[in-house]
C-alpha cells in the first residue's frame, strides 16, 4: 500500500484512495464543498487546493488519488490558506448572508469554513449581489425546496440524481455567474431518495419541506438509531428536542445504506408523533366489564400473570409480535411462550413496496413493513402474515374459537391492526393483552393494555434483510409510563417464578448470544458501528 | 527579404476549393508521401519541425501526437479545433473558407501518424459559411478517393466529419470541446487524465488547432529541416498567421515567419489607422497581457512574448491608438470572459463577473483607489486556482492593466470617470 | 407535456439524425445537431415541447437537455424575429465603431435588444467576437456575415431584408 505524507504525518493507504479521505484519516481536514466520496469528482469548488511537493501550482486534493509511494502534501501553509480565503471570498460575494432566517444555519459549510478560512469582513463594498429573483423558495418536488440565492453551484445534488438515484431530474442551467440548478420546467424532483439532496447540499440552498423552520439545529439532540420503515435497516440519526422528533437523517454505513436513506423512511417517526400515545397501563374493571381503567404497572402485570396462570390449555395461549420488535424483545417473548408451555409464538410480517438503497457494495432492497423479521426468527419466533397468523390461531372465523389468551406485542401491522376485521378477530380470544405505544382501536378493546416504548425510546438490535445485526440506542426516555418491551417481558418472566432473574437489555442480549451460535461471543455494548454480518461473516464460520 | 506565403498561398485562388484545383497546386502529395512512411516517421518529422500548437498554448504538436498510446484496443480520434473564438482571431476561418483541402490533408496525415481513422472538425456554430465549404470539400474528397475506406489506395481508412458548435467560447478549450462534441455542456474536464489517454468518447484523442494541422502537409512535403529554418530559433519555427485588428490601417491576416516584430507587422498592415499614435497592443488575443507602445520592437514569438509577461496565444494582435481608454477596453474583455465562463468553478464564475463589474465601475467614476488594489489581489486569487485556463485568460489583460497602466485606472478614480471622451467613429469623424 | 404526438420530432429530423448517428459512438453526441435542427423547425427558438421531443428521441433526461440548451448562445429559449441579427461588440469591433452600429440598429428597428419587432421580422442582440475583426464592424444576419458596416449601410441592409 502506498505511503503518503500529509502535514508531516505519514500514513499508508489503499491504492487509489482520494487525498481528501486520506487526509481525514491522518486527522487533517481539507475543506471542500463539491467533493463527496460517493459522487464523481468534478474539482469545481476549488476549496481543497493544497500544496503537493514537485508540482508548480496548488492542486485540488479531490482530484488526487494516491497510487504511488511518497506523495508529500502540505495543507497547513500560508499559500494554501490564502487560496482558501480567496475561494471563501468568491463564494460569499453573492451569498445573501441570510443566516438568521436560513434553515441550514448551524450545519452550514459556508458558516463552518468562514469561521475557519474566511475573514471577518468583506472587501466587496458593492451592494449588488447576483440574485435569482423569484427563485428564493422554489419547491423542486414535494420534499425539497430550493433557494437559488444561497447556492454555491457545487453540483452535488445534480450528480446525486444522475449517479445515485439515476433519475436525472436536476440539471445545471445557464452558464457563468448566472449558472443555476433546477428541474426542467413542469417536472419535479421525484424519486424515492430525493431528500438526500438536502443532506448533501453543503449550504442552505436545498432544504427539506418537512423540516423547514421546524427547529434550529443547535437545539437538536442526536442519537444513533435504525430506521423502522422496512428491513433494509438504514442507519439513521434521530434528531429531537426534548423527546419531540424533528427529523431522521441517514447515518453512514457502507454495508447497508451508505450515506443515504429513502424519503419514506424519513417519515416513519411521524406515526409516533401524530398517533395518540398510550402513557398508562389499563385493565378491565372486572371480567367482561366494558370499562377500561388506568392502573399501575404492577397491577397490570399481575393481571396478565393471573390470566396466564388460569389458562386451562397452555396451547390455547398465543404470543404475537410485529416485525418492529427488537431481537431481544422477540427472544423474551419466545421465552415467555415457552415458559407458559405454548408453541404459538409468531412474528407477523406484512409485505410492503420494495425499497432500495444503492450502496457502494450493491443495492440493498427490502420489502417487509417492519425492520426485524430476521431478528425475530433468530430469536425463536415463527414468521407469518397477519392473515396466516389469524387463521393458524383459529381467530379467522367466528366458529374457530378456543384461544384463551392472545398477547400482542407492538402490533404495528401497517394499519391492519386498526381495521375492524382484525379487531373482531383479536377480540375472539377470551383474554386480549396488548402492549403498544398507540392509544388506538386495539387498545380500546383489549383486556390489559400495556404502554410500550417506541423504537426511538428503547435499546436493542435489529437484523436487516441481508442478515446484518445492528444496534440502536434510545434517543430519549419513553413517554409517560411507557416502558421498553424488554422491561415488561422481564417482569412477566420474573413473575412466573421459573427462576428468571431481572436484568437489562445487555443481559438479555448476552443470554441470546450464549444460546445462539451465530451470535457467539458478541456483546451488545461492543457491537461494531457497522453492525455484524451474521450471514457471511458468521454463518460460514459454523 | 520577401516571405513566400505557405499556409495562405492559395487564398486568392478559388479553384483550390475543388480537389482537382487543390491537386493542381501540389495538394494531397504530402498525404501520399506520408502513406509511404511509417507512422512513427511522420511523428518524428513533425517533432523535428518544431511545430508548436497555433491555438494558444503553443504545445509541440509532434510531442502531443507521440502521447497517443499504441494498441489500447480503443479507437483513436482526431479533433480539429475550429472553434476559433478568441477575440481578435480570424485566421482559421480564412484557412477553412479559402483552402479547405489543406486542412483535410493535414487531418488525414495526422490520423495516419497516430492511428486514427476518424476526424471531427469541431467548428464554431457561427462559422456557417466555413462549415458549408468544408462539407463540400469533404464530399469532394470522398468522391476522389482521398477519404473513405481506402484513402489514396493506401488501404488506410479516413473519415472526416464536421461537427458544429452552438456558441460558447469555452468549447475552444480542449476538454470543453470534447464535452460539447459528446453532446454535453462544454464544461472543461478535470485533468489528468489528458485527452491523449482519455479524450473523445473516453478514447485516446489528439486535438489540434486548424492552423497547426494546416502546417503539417508542408512539413511532410518539404521536410522538417526546411520548416525549422523559418522563424526565430529552434523553439519558435515556421510561418505564423498574425491577425491584425483594431486601429490599424489594413486589418487582416498576415502570414510571416514566426518572430516577426510587432513594428514589422504593423508596417505590413499599413501602419496606424487614420494616422493615430500607437498606445498599446494585445499580442495574442483577448487572454494576453496588454503591452505598451514601448514593446513595439518585440519579436512576436512564443518565448519573447512570454518573457515580456504576455503571450503569443492565437497571434491575434489588437492595436489601440492614443484615443483608447484602456480601462474601458479591458472592461469589455472582462465582460467577454464573464459571459463565456462556463460557471462550474468558483474563481472563474465569481471572479470574472466581479472583474467586469469593478472595471466598469471604475471607468464610470464610481471606483476608489482601494478597488484598484483589490482588483490586483482578486486577479491573484483567480490565477492558477481555476479548473481550466479561462480564469487565467481573464487575469491576462486585467492584471496587465493594473501592472502596466495603473495610471489609467487612477485617472478614472481621480477624475470621476474615464478621461477619454467616447469616440464617435462615424458621425463625428465623418467617415461614414 | 409531450407524448401526445405534437411534441415529437418531425420525420425529416429523425431521418437526418439516423444518418448522422453513424458518425458517433454514442447517441448523446447527436444532441447539438438535433437541437440545431429542432430550433430551425420550431421557428428559430426552442420551446419546451421541442426540448422534450429531442430529449425523448435521444433518451436523455429533459433537465440534461435543458442544461445544454441554456449553455450555448446560439440556442434560444424565447421567440425570435424571422431574421436574427447578432452584432459583434467585442473589443476589435468596438475599436472600429461597433457601438454605433448597435445604436443605429436599435434606432432603425425601434425595439430593444432581444425583443422582436412588432411585424415579427427582426430581433437583434450584441454578441461576442464572431471572428471577422479584419472587416470590423460587422454583424451576422441569420447565418450570413455582413462586414465593414457603417450606420448607413446597416440601415440599408435592414431595408433589404424580407
Amino acid at each position: 500500500m502506498p505511503k503518503v505524507t500529509i502535514d508531516g504525518r505519514t500514513l499508508e493507504v489503499e491504492s487509489g484512495t482520494n487525498l481528501i479521505d486520506a487526509a481525514n484519516r491522518a486527522g487533517v481536514q481539507i475543506p471542500h464543498y463539491c467533493y463527496h466520496p460517493r459522487l464523481s469528482v468534478v474539482g469545481q469548488c476549488r476549496m481543497c487546493l493544497v500544496k503537493i511537493e514537485g508540482m508548480p501550482k496548488l492542486q485540488t486534493a479531490c482530484t488526487m488519488q494516491i497510487t504511488k509511494d511518497g506523495m508529500e502534501v502540505t495543507v497547513d501553509d500560508p499559500e494554501v490558506q490564502e487560496a482558501q480565503e480567496g475561494m471563501m471570498e468568491f463564494l460569499l460575494i453573492n451569498h445573501p448572508l441570510d443566516c438568521p432566517i436560513c434553515d441550514q444555519a448551524g450545519e452550514c459549510g459556508l458558516q463552518d469554513y468562514s469561521f475557519k478560512h474566511g475573514q471577518a469582513f468583506s472587501r466587496f463594498r458593492y451592494s449588488e449581489k447576483r440574485t435569482y429573483p423569484g427563485r428564493e423558495r422554489i419547491p423542486l418536488g414535494s420534499n425539497v425546496v430550493l433557494n437559488m440565492n444561497r447556492c454555491i453551484q457545487c453540483t452535488r445534488c445534480i450528480r446525486f440524481t444522475e449517479e445515485i438515484s439515476e433519475t436525472g431530474e436536476l440539471g445545471f442551467f445557464q452558464r457563468g455567474a448566472r449558472t443555476e440548478i433546477g428541474v426542467f420546467p413542469g417536472k419535479e424532483l421525484d424519486n424515492p431518495l430525493s431528500t438526500c439532496v438536502v443532506d448533501i447540499c453543503p449550504v442552505g440552498a436545498l432544504t427539506s419541506t418537512r423540516f423547514r423552520f421546524a427547529e434550529r439545529v443547535w437545539y437538536l439532540d442526536k442519537k444513533p438509531s435504525i430506521c423502522t420503515g422496512c428491513d433494509v435497516g438504514c442507519n439513521i440519526t434521530v434528531e429531537h428536542r426534548r423527546g419531540a422528533i424533528k427529523r431522521l437523517k441517514p447515518r453512514f454505513n457502507e454495508w447497508v445504506n451508505d450515506y443515504w436513506m429513502c424519503d419514506y423512511g424519513r417519515t416513519t417517526f411521524e406515526r409516533w408523533e401524530e398517533g395518540e400515545r398510550l402513557v398508562t397501563p389499563r385493565i378491565r374493571r372486572s371480567n367482561g366489564s366494558s370499562e377500561l381503567v388506568a392502573t399501575t404497572w404492577a397491577k397490570a402485570v399481575r393481571r396478565v400473570l393471573d390470566r396466564l396462570g388460569n389458562a386451562a390449555d397452555p396451547e390455547a395461549t398465543a404470543f404475537v409480535a410485529s416485525a418492529d420488535v427488537s431481537t431481544e424483545e422477540a427472544f423474551l417473548l419466545a421465552r415467555l411462550a415457552q415458559a407458559v408451555g405454548s408453541s404459538k409464538r409468531r412474528v407477523v410480517v406484512e409485505s410492503g413496496p420494495e425499497r432500495s438503497i444503492p450502496t457502494v457494495h450493491g443495492v440493498v432492497s427490502g420489502s417487509d413493513e417492519g425492520p426485524n423479521r430476521r431478528g425475530a426468527l433468530l430469536a425463536g419466533l415463527e414468521a407469518s402474515t397477519t392473515d396466516e397468523m389469524l387463521a393458524a390461531l383459529g381467530l379467522g372465523d367466528p366458529d374457530g374459537g378456543g384461544l384463551e389468551l392472545l398477547f400482542l406485542l407492538d402490533p404495528d401491522l401497517g394499519g391492519r391492526e386498526s381495521e375492524s376485521a382484525f379487531l373482531e378477530a383479536a377480540r375472539r380470544a377470551d383474554t386480549l393483552v396488548v402492549a403498544t405505544w398507540l392509544d388506538g382501536p386495539l387498545a380500546e378493546i383489549a383486556d390489559v393494555v400495556l404502554p410500550l416504548a417506541t423504537t426511538a425510546e428503547k435499546e436493542g438490535t435489529f437484523v436487516n434483510v441481508g442478515g446484518r445485526l445492528q444496534r440502536f440506542e434510545p434517543a430519549f426516555p419513553p413517554a409517560g409510563q411507557a416502558r421498553p418491551g424488554v422491561d415488561l417481558l422481564i417482569d412477566l418472566l420474573v413473575g412466573l417464578e421459573i427462576g428468571w432473574r431481572a436484568g437489562d437489555v445487555e443481559a438479555v442480549f448476552a443470554q441470546l448470544a450464549k444460546e445462539n451460535r451465530l451470535l457467539a461471543g458478541l456483546s451488545l455494548s461492543d457491537l461494531p458501528a457497522a453492525g455484524v454480518d451474521l450471514e457471511t461473516e458468521r454463518g460460514e464460520a459454523e | 527579404m520577401a516571405f513566400e506565403p505557405i499556409l495562405t498561398r492559395n487564398i486568392r485562388h478559388p479553384e483550390v476549393l475543388s480537389v482537382d484545383g487543390y491537386r493542381a497546386t501540389g495538394g494531397y502529395q504530402a498525404l501520399a508521401k506520408a502513406y509511404e512512411m511509417e507512422p512513427g516517421e511522420v511523428i518524428d518529422q513533425v517533432k523535428a519541425s518544431g511545430l508548436r500548437g497555433r491555438g494558444g498554448a503553443g504545445f509541440p504538436a509532434g510531442v502531443k501526437w507521440g502521447f497517443i498510446p499504441k494498441e489500447t484496443g480503443k479507437p483513436v480520434y482526431l479533433v480539429a479545433n475550429a472553434d476559433e473564438s478568441e477575440p481578435g482571431t480570424f485566421k482559421d476561418r480564412l484557412l477553412m473558407e479559402k483552402d479547405p483541402h489543406q486542412l483535410i490533408e493535414g487531418c488525414a496525415i495526422c490520423c495516419y501518424a497516430v492511428g486514427a481513422h476518424v476526424t471531427y472538425i469541431y467548428i464554431r456554430g457561427e462559422y456557417a459559411e466555413a462549415a458549408r465549404i468544408l462539407e463540400e470539400a469533404i464530399a469532394d474528397a470522398y468522391a476522389a478517393g482521398i477519404l473513405g475506406e481506402d484513402s489514396l489506395g493506401s488501404g488506410y481508412r479516413q473519415e472526416v466529419y464536421v461537427h458544429r458548435g452552438a456558441g460558447a467560447y469555452i468549447c475552444g478549450e480542449e476538454t470543453g470541446m470534447l464535452e460539447s462534441l459528446e453532446g454535453k455542456r462544454g464544461q472543461p474536464r478535470v485533468k489528468p487524465p489528458f485527452p491523449a489517454l482519455v479524450g473523445a468518447f473516453d478514447c485516446p484523442t489528439v486535438i489540434n488547432n486548424v492552423e497547426t494541422l494546416c502546417n503539417v502537409p508542408h512539413i511532410i512535403q518539404r521536410g522538417a529541416e526546411w520548416y525549422a529554418s523559418i522563424g526565430t530559433d529552434e523553439r519558435n519555427t515556421g510561418p505564423k498567421l498574425y491577425c491584425m485588428s483594431g486601429h490599424v490601417e489594413r486589418p487582416g491576416t498576415y502570414e510571416l515567419p514566426i518572430g516577426t516584430t510587432f513594428s514589422g507587422l504593423l508596417e505590413t498592415a499599413g501602419g496606424m489607422w487614420r494616422d493615430g499614435e500607437l498606445k498599446a497592443f494585445i499580442p495574442g488575443g483577448a487572454s494576453a497581457a496588454i503591452l505598451s507602445a514601448e514593446h513595439a520592437d518585440i519579436p512576436m514569438d512564443f518565448d519573447n512574448l512570454a518573457e515580456a509577461g504576455s503571450m503569443l496565444g492565437s497571434a491575434a494582435v489588437i492595436v489601440m491608438d492614443q484615443t483608447t481608454c484602456l480601462v474601458k477596453a479591458t472592461a469589455r474583455l472582462a465582460k467577454f470572459f464573464a459571459h463565456e465562463s462556463c460557471g462550474q468553478c468558483t474563481p472563474c464564475r465569481e471572479g470574472t463577473r466581479w472583474a467586469e463589474m469593478t472595471l466598469y465601475r471604475i471607468a464610470e467614476g464610481q471606483g476608489t483607489m482601494a478597488d484598484i488594489d483589490l482588483l490586483d489581489r482578486m486577479m491573484k486569487n483567480m490565477s492558477g486556482t481555476a479548473l481550466c485556463a479561462l480564469a487565467d485568460a481573464c487575469v491576462g489583460p486585467v492584471a496587465s492593466l493594473v501592472k502596466n497602466f495603473r495610471h489609467e485606472l487612477e485617472a478614472c478614480v481621480e477624475q470621476n470617470g474615464s478621461p477619454y471622451p467616447e469616440r464617435r467613429y462615424f458621425s463625428a469623424e465623418g467617415a461614414d | 407535456m409531450s407524448g401526445n404526438g405534437s411534441g415529437r420530432l418531425p420525420a425529416a429530423i429523425v431521418d437526418e439524425l439516423a444518418r448522422l448517428a453513424e458518425r458517433y459512438p454514442t447517441r448523446e453526441a447527436l444532441l447539438l445537431p438535433a437541437l440545431s435542427m429542432a430550433q430551425k423547425h420550431w421557428g428559430g427558438w426552442l420551446p419546451e415541447e421541442a426540448i422534450e421531443a429531442v430529449a425523448e428521441h435521444l433518451e436523455l433526461a429533459p433537465a440534461k437537455v435543458y442544461g445544454v440548451v441554456t449553455f450555448y448562445d446560439l440556442f434560444h429559449q424565447r421567440p425570435v424575429g424571422r431574421h436574427r441579427i447578432r452584432v459583434c461588440t467585442n473589443l476589435p469591433c468596438q475599436l472600429r465603431g461597433a457601438d454605433e452600429i448597435l445604436e443605429a440598429l436599435g434606432d432603425a428597428l425601434g425595439v430593444g435588444e432581444d425583443e422582436v419587432t412588432p411585424d415579427g421580422r427582426c430581433s437583434y442582440i450584441h454578441f461576442e467576437c464572431l471572428g471577422s475583426c479584419d472587416t470590423a464592424p460587422m454583424m451576422m444576419v441569420d447565418e450570413e456575415y455582413h462586414e465593414n458596416l457603417t450606420p448607413e449601410s446597416t440601415r440599408r441592409l435592414l431595408e433589404e431584408l424580407d
